[in-house]
């Protein structure tokens, strides 16, 4: 940041609001401009008839908010998303670090090795990911009843993966988790080879334990990336959509596999409650800001990152 | 790294190492074996993980179905619009966050961190409406058109463009721009000669996110793309063989492999930059 | 600097711009262009193929007909129409021109004002008098037509010929039958589901209801209340429920399928029965249990008595904003004129609407006769209000059939939680 207080920086507004008119419009259209839209809508009696334009439009005022809070449906799938979303969470983040660990122990070769194969995970996208996973754990022809089946395990032939509660949520967590460690992988590996040589040398001669080594001296060094990764992971972990779309088929069976961002996609376009699925929006956008916003707060040395 | 190891350890974590490379690779692996079986194969009770008889026929068919090269390029054509324009605006607004000082910049940067937490699928209510209205105006943006589908992933990919491409901008020292001014150089000239190559990284990194973050849209095109069968992206391509009951899962396979490829592709070609780059967007 | 001043004077703009949510301008009105692309959505059905040929076939007839016109035909998921829908309804100017519907849908797609209304057009066309006055009373809401009836859809049940024999099972005669025989199927033989249905297959679980004297919904003054937590309904919605057990149709497997995908698998040969259309014979027949099975009228709750039937059919409706409305009418009258209903009816069997076309085959065609039996038993319908689309597209009834089937929720909850659903969109 020392560049930016040097002097040679010019104080130029006006130049600055040139360079940043562009992105300014786009997201003020497309980001500020939708969200006040979505707080509005939630404020309506808005279905099909009023957004096609054949009914007058209502103004409810918070009624779309009193209905959803005591709708024992929407609690539980607040209850599911946000155990769903701290599962993906968690794991990619062990998963992660601990590879990112790893690799930094190890020669060359294998760390590429491993590094490609991330890189291939994340590069996957969210839908060909989706069925290859279904794929793997389909019911008839998957390799994973096969196998297990194979080595002993005979309750699993035509074991059925996506029709228990946990079982399904289970499936969908680990292909997010494995097409989201990935991200966590690369940053922490790059905060660990980060830290210098010298402290890790006079860490040792000092006769610190690798454990002692790793939490005084790696661990307060790869902290703001740690916070990143966290923030990061949760923003992405709490949007899922497709996953479990697709993966679930819409929500899983008594759309017991529902979490926020599906429940909303469902209740706006498919039951033509626009307005519900606006407030439910507001809703999930809040909790979100809260959670991030409370972690990024945590961490004090997240400030120097701002 | 300089953690020291010794020999045994090392040769076990390495051996660990390459056993997860192929855990995590194996997904992969599959999707294109199962792409590459012949029929019989795929749909077997008893699954192989090899084949002794490798066919084209699932691409055959993936291929032939009416619109899946045009799905192909719309998908394309769409990622590298996003890709384009969101390397230009963001490397502006990086610019303009790092080397010039104004009032209300920590509050734009906040704003800009704020913006990367909102959760875009619950905008998807008012975007689409508020597309309706662009497309009244402007039919080339409005629903049912790939200009609509640029506008939002481009929307989405910015904050988080300019929040990476901000430690690279900064990571510039001041005195090159100095030294750039007293040999005559204007700001311009400046910023796009020699501030622009200097920042590739981070461009790297950026370009791969914003074609990611709009080559696997899902929920978008199946919301905005109503009705204009030649518009639609790849997603729905594969949506169309997988029927549970009846699911075509050579063809689901041999889509989601072309799916795939191209981002691969992109992933290896920049990988060492994309490690440096997003780990250099995280030290700014 | 600048930004402090401009941001404010931004935000009330776009306050200004807009405090209420966007409503689409008076229902966009059309056009007449005589040429360009004519846009189709028609359903997607088990194993589409025939209908895809008979539909091209009319493609071409009506492209050679018509120089400068180029239909194109979108195959949308039954299941997955209502986001698809909203989304031609919310953006009529990007609506199809064409789109095929179920009759269950008709007065909610009235309520929107995006289709057009077709009265005249049908009075004006020479095969519209052929059409069956009860057929059509189900195109109209508020006295008004908004489609053309394209086929009839009724079902009735498919059994496996070949199992029942070895088996030596009798076609039930009552729905308790009809369980006990799919329970010694899947006994005798586990791979086989005792019958293929499922939890989202709501048109196979209505004859239960009916059967056993409920219904969905009573109107009182114009008003309606759900019925379906009434003594009745539940113990037909039970009765159906326990078909998706694991000693007939196991829940891992069925509790998601829809009617579409249980006739799939009763066509590969995975099933003893399943109750299917007229419109699905021909799917059926192309499968592998072709020559291995026979059909009859869904039995009711005494022997001899024929449970009554949903009287479904689909109508191929106009958007009103189509930019080509004389052209869409006229291939809506192609498809559904006698022509392309015998093709039609070749293709998958469907039950022709009009009067001439159904006499003439239904003399010829002895596999008919276990749907016109049950058409003549008395058929029933959904409640005819627009509220009833909106109760099908968030799967209230799917929803409870799923929980009391996989034991999430016993009878009596769940069938309270969905007469509270259905009362909410009743209003």
């Amino acid at each position: 940041m020392a560049a930016v207080r040097s002097a040679t920086v010019r104080r130029d507004g006006r130049a600055a609001l040139l360079y940043l008119l562009p992105a300014g419009i786009l997201l003020g259209a497309l980001l500020v401009y939708p969200i006040y839209q979505l707080v509005v809508i939630s404020l309506y009696d808005y279905g099909q008839p009023q957004a096609a334009g054949a009914a007058p439009l209502v103004f409810l005022g918070l009624d779309n908010y009193v209905n959803l809070l005591a709708d024992v449906q929407f609690w539980t799938v607040l209850g599911k998303t946000v155990g769903f979303a701290a599962a993906c969470v968690i794991g990619s983040l062990v998963v992660g670090t601990a590879l990112a660990v790893l690799a930094s122990r190890v020669r060359a070769v294998p760390r590429t090795l491993l590094f490609l194969a991330a890189l291939g995970a994340w590069a996957t996208p969210a839908i060909a990911g989706s069925y290859v996973w279904l794929f793997l754990f389909d019911t008839d022809f998957g390799l994973v009843n096969e196998v297990l089946s194979g080595i002993g395990f005979t309750g699993m032939e035509h074991h059925s993966w996506t029709f228990g509660t946990f079982g399904t949520f289970g499936l969908v967590a680990a292909e997010v988790i494995w097409c989201s460690f990935p991200f966590v992988m690369v940053t922490m590996y790059a905060g660990i080879s980060g830290v210098p040589k010298e402290t890790l040398e006079a860490a040792a001669l000092d006769g610190a334990s690798v454990w002692r080594t790793t939490r005084s001296v790696i661990l307060p060094a790869v902290r703001p990336l740690l916070t990143i990764a966290t923030v990061q992971s949760i923003i992405w972990d709490f949007k899922v959509f497709t996953q479990i779309y697709v993966m679930t088929n819409g929500g899983g069976i008594a759309g017991r596999n529902l979490i926020l961002n599906v429940y909303a996609y469902q209740q706006a376009f498919a039951g033509q409650e626009y307005g519900l699925g606006s407030a439910i929006g507001v809703v999930m956008t809040l909790l979100l800001l809260s959670i991030t916003g409370l972690y990024v707060r945590s961490q004090r040395r997240s400030a120097a990152w701002l | 790294m300089a953690v020291k190891v010794r020999r045994p350890a090392r040769l076990v974590a390495e051996i660990v190492t390459v056993v997860i490379a192929g855990i995590v690779a194996f997904p992969l692996y599959w999707m294109v074996l199962s792409a590459f079986k012949p029929a019989g194969e795929i749909q077997s009770a008893h699954p192989k993980p090899w084949t002794f008889a490798p066919s084209l026929d699932s691409f055959r068919r993936v291929l032939t179905v009416s619109g899946f090269g045009r799905f192909f390029l719309n998908s394309l054509a769409v990622a590298v619009v996003v890709v384009l324009l969101s390397l230009v605006l963001s490397f502006l607004s990086a610019v303009a966050l790092t080397r010039f000082r104004f009032r209300g910049r920590g509050m734009l940067l906040v704003m800009i961190l704020v913006a990367q937490m909102v959760p875009v699928e619950a905008l998807t209510i008012p975007l689409f409406f508020l597309m309706r209205s662009v497309g009244g105006a402007v039919p080339a943006f409005g629903l049912n058109e790939l200009g609509s589908l640029v506008l939002v992933h481009l929307a989405f990919s910015l904050p988080f463009a300019i929040w990476m491409l901000r430690g690279f901008v900064a990571a510039v020292p001041a005195e090159l721009e100095e030294a750039a001014t007293l040999d005559g150089a204007s700001r311009m000239r400046f910023t796009w000669q020699i501030l622009f190559p200097l920042v590739a990284p981070g461009l790297v990194a950026v370009s791969v996110l914003a074609f990611i973050h709009a080559w696997n849209d899902f929920l978008f095109a199946k919301t905005f793309i109503i009705s204009k069968t030649e518009n639609q992206t790849l997603p729905q391509a594969i949506l169309v063989f997988f029927k549970p009951e009846d699911t075509d899962w050579g063809a689901v396979m041999a889509s989601s492999t072309l799916m795939t490829i191209p981002v691969l592709v992109f992933f290896v070609l920049v990988q060492r930059r994309l490690v440096g780059g997003t780990a250099g967007a995280v030290k700014g | 600097m600048k930004l402090r001043s401009v941001l404010p004077a931004v935000a009330t703009l776009a306050l200004l711009a807009a405090c209420a949510p966007t409503q689409s301008g008076p229902a966009a009105s059309g056009g007449n262009q005589t040429d360009g692309t004519l846009r189709v959505w028609l359903f997607d059905e088990a194993n589409r193929a025939p209908k895809e040929a008979a539909v091209k076939e009319a493609i071409t007839e009506f492209e050679a007909n018509h120089a400068g016109v180029k239909v194109d035909v979108q195959w949308v998921p039954v299941e997955g129409r209502a986001d698809k829908f909203s989304g031609a309804f919310n953006d009529p100017s990007n609506a199809p021109d064409v789109a095929e519907f179920g009759n269950t849908d008709v007065s909610s797609y009235a309520q929107t004002g995006a289709l057009s209304d077709l009265t005249k057009d049908i009075t004006n066309w020479s095969d519209g008098k052929d059409l069956l006055p009860s057929v059509l009373d189900t195109a109209k809401a508020n006295g008004k037509i908004y489609g053309i009836p394209w086929y009839t859809g009724i079902r009735a049940l498919y059994y496996r010929t070949d199992v029942f024999a070895e088996l030596g099972l009798k076609p039930p005669t009552t729905l308790a039958e009809l369980t006990d025989d799919a329970r010694k199927i899947r006994e005798k033989k586990p791979d086989l589901y005792g019958i293929a249905t499922g939890g989202k297959y709501t048109y196979a679980m209505l004859p239960f209801i009916w059967a056993n004297g409920g219904d969905l919904a009573k109107q009182d003054n114009g008003k309606w209340t759900s019925t379906v937590d009434s003594a009745q309904a539940k113990a037909g919605v039970t009765a159906y429920a326990n078909l998706i057990k694991d000693d007939i149709c196991p829940p891992a497997a069925c509790a998601n399928l829809t009617g579409t995908q249980s006739v799939t698998a009763f066509a590969g040969g995975k099933a003893g029965m399943v109750i299917g259309g007229d419109f699905n014979r021909k799917a059926v027949e192309k499968g592998a249990v072709k020559g291995k099975y026979a059909i009859m009228p869904i039995p009711g709750t005494t022997p001899g008595s024929v449970a009554p039937a949903f009287a479904g059919g689909n109508l191929l409706g106009v958007f009103g904003a189509s930019q080509r409305h004389g052209l869409a009418v006229q291939f809506a009258e192609l498809l559904a004129g006698i022509k392309y209903q015998e093709k039609m009816y070749a293709a998958m069997g469907n039950l022709p609407t009009l009067a001439s076309v159904q006499k003439k085959l239904a003399a010829s065609d002895p596999t008919l006769k276990a749907f016109v039996d049950t058409l003549s038993a008395g058929t029933k319908f959904v409640p005819s209000t627009p509220a009833w689309s909106k109760i099908d597209s968030q799967n209230v009834l799917p929803t409870a059939v799923q929980q009391i089937a996989t034991g999430g929720k016993d009878a009596n909850a769940a069938l309270a939680d969905a007469a509270a659903a259905m009362n909410k969109n009743f209003g």
